[in-house]
């Protein structure tokens, strides 16, 4: 199972005692605290049940979540495009840029903080397509088939996903819960639980 | 439903981009030979934001020379006249742009950071494609600023709420129908207001729908470079990728894939903070 360069046994977390938090509403709150925004070609892992992680705008980029519920330790990778051949050099100072890197550093970190792999819920959402795009470049598809292709190889199953059309999307992860909610067309949804 | 004629007299209502950045679009369009360095140093010196960005650059790592500082005269000196005339317009237009989109539900900051990607994207471009550089960057900044008179004609939420019912045309057809013109066709009527060179105009008129006869090399550069600016995740609003990339533009430009998704890569990284040492760029969201 494990084919990603997996460092040793994960020591136990602390518990953190989640904050009882009211209800909000699906809405993302721009205010919310505890909040950790992921920039694009950038990625966050946080074993802080209290935060939230956060991407703005995926577009033809994929955002992918993973969250561990026992250990409460999740990350988020967001990712412009899928190979990083077309710029090692770019791909060296910044892996996150690209799908074929960003994705197994994502699953390393969250086991390096205490993740197990065995345990992750793993969702996805992005993958937009320019419009009548002749086939051509296609960056939003190619996103998408990368994704697949790395889940597939290293047998992970998508718990969720919501990829594809022309729409632009927010992407929030809560590290209480593991609850994955999706901005898009003015409307929000829960990506995760279903 | 706004008529064309009400979407031209909300023009008037915008405010004018400064005299001197329509006279730096000018000396820009022009070639680099009619831009003299006393002339670009004046407009620098009249402007304090411009100010504080050319020393900013004059002295990050990228120019400058640890230990050591520059005065705005050795500045200029240093940067020479074409980065110095192109930071100069680059604050200037993200002035401009800095709080505009909000129809769009675009955050502060994330227009005028997709005008620099792109304008980044269509320097690059048009060099490949021996189209003058500067000319590009100029029009591919200023390309929609016609999204500042959408701000001004659209209701809060009239545009969410028109992308909510979307399906997969032109983001242009959905503006011409509720607004009588589109923002690309408003940005190029802005841009002859302010009397910016008949290039620029046609390149913003034509961004996303760039003509084939006669085509025109520098319209077909940034179109292309709208794409790229959009693939690297800037100035995404309800909009979304609602809009083409015309494969005749491409097929002019001769560009690859594999091309596009390295220049993606570039603009993203020539906009991360310590490579441009310019304000308003990457604004926390």
């Amino acid at each position: 199972m494990s084919r990603f360069q997996l460092p040793g046994s994960p020591s136990p977390l602390p518990s953190v005692v989640a904050k009882d938090e009211p209800p909000r509403s699906l809405g993302l709150d721009r205010n919310q605290r505890d909040r950790i925004v992921v920039g694009v070609a950038d990625l966050a892992v946080s074993k802080d049940s209290n935060k939230s992680i956060v991407t703005y705008a995926l577009g033809s980029c994929i955002g992918v979540t993973v969250y561990d519920p026992v250990s409460k330790v999740g990350g988020m990778l967001h990712f412009m495009l899928p190979e990083s051949t077309v710029s090692p050099e770019k791909a060296a100072a910044n892996p996150a840029m690209f799908g074929d890197l960003g994705i197994p550093m994502l699953f390393q970190k969250v086991i390096e903080a205490g993740a197990r792999r065995e345990r992750l819920v793993v969702c996805a959402a992005g993958g937009a397509e320019v419009l009548a795009d002749d086939g051509h470049f296609r960056i939003g598809h190619r996103n998408r088939t990368i994704l697949r292709k790395i889940f597939w190889k290293q047998n992970l199953l998508l718990a969720a996903d919501d990829t594809g059309g022309q729409h632009s999307r927010t992407m929030s992860l809560k590290l209480t819960d593991g609850s994955i909610q999706i901005r898009a067309q003015g409307k929000d949804s829960s990506l995760w639980p279903r | 439903m706004a008529t064309l004629n009400e979407a031209i007299a909300s023009l008037d209502r915008l405010p004018a981009l400064p005299s001197t950045s329509v006279r730096l679009v000018a000396m820009l369009a022009g070639g680099a030979a009619n831009v003299s360095l006393r002339d670009v140093e004046q407009i620098v010196r009249q402007d304090e934001s411009i100010a504080a960005s050319v020393l900013k650059l004059a002295n990050s790592a990228a120019y400058g020379v640890p230990g050591r500082s520059f005065s705005i005269g050795d500045a200029v000196r240093r940067l020479g006249t074409r980065t110095l005339a192109k930071i100069a317009l680059e604050t200037q237009v993200s002035g401009q742009l800095a709080s505009a989109g909000v129809s769009y539900g675009l955050r502060r900051g994330a227009l005028s950071e997709s005008a620099l990607g792109g304008a980044i994207a269509a320097e690059t471009l048009a060099r490949r494609n021996h189209v003058n550089p500067e000319l590009a960057f100029v029009a591919a900044l200023l390309r929609d600023i016609g999204k500042l008179a959408i701000d001004a004609l659209a209701g809060p939420d009239a545009l969410e709420a028109i992308a909510a019912q979307a399906d997969a045309r032109p983001f242009l057809a959905y503006e011409r129908e509720a607004f009588g013109a589109d923002h690309a066709e408003l940005g190029a009527l802005l841009c002859e207001r302010w009397g910016m060179p008949f290039e620029i105009v046609r390149a913003v008129r034509g961004h996303h729908e760039p003509p084939s006869d006669p085509a025109d090399p520098v319209t077909d550069v940034v179109h292309a470079a709208d794409s790229v600016a959009r693939w690297a995740g800037l100035g995404l609003g309800c909009d979304g990728l609602l809009y083409p990339f015309h494969a005749d533009a491409r097929e002019r430009l001769g560009t690859t894939r594999d091309e596009l998704e390295a220049l993606v890569a570039d603009v993203h990284s020539a906009l991360a903070p310590a490579a441009t040492g310019l304000p308003n760029l990457r604004n926390a969201a």
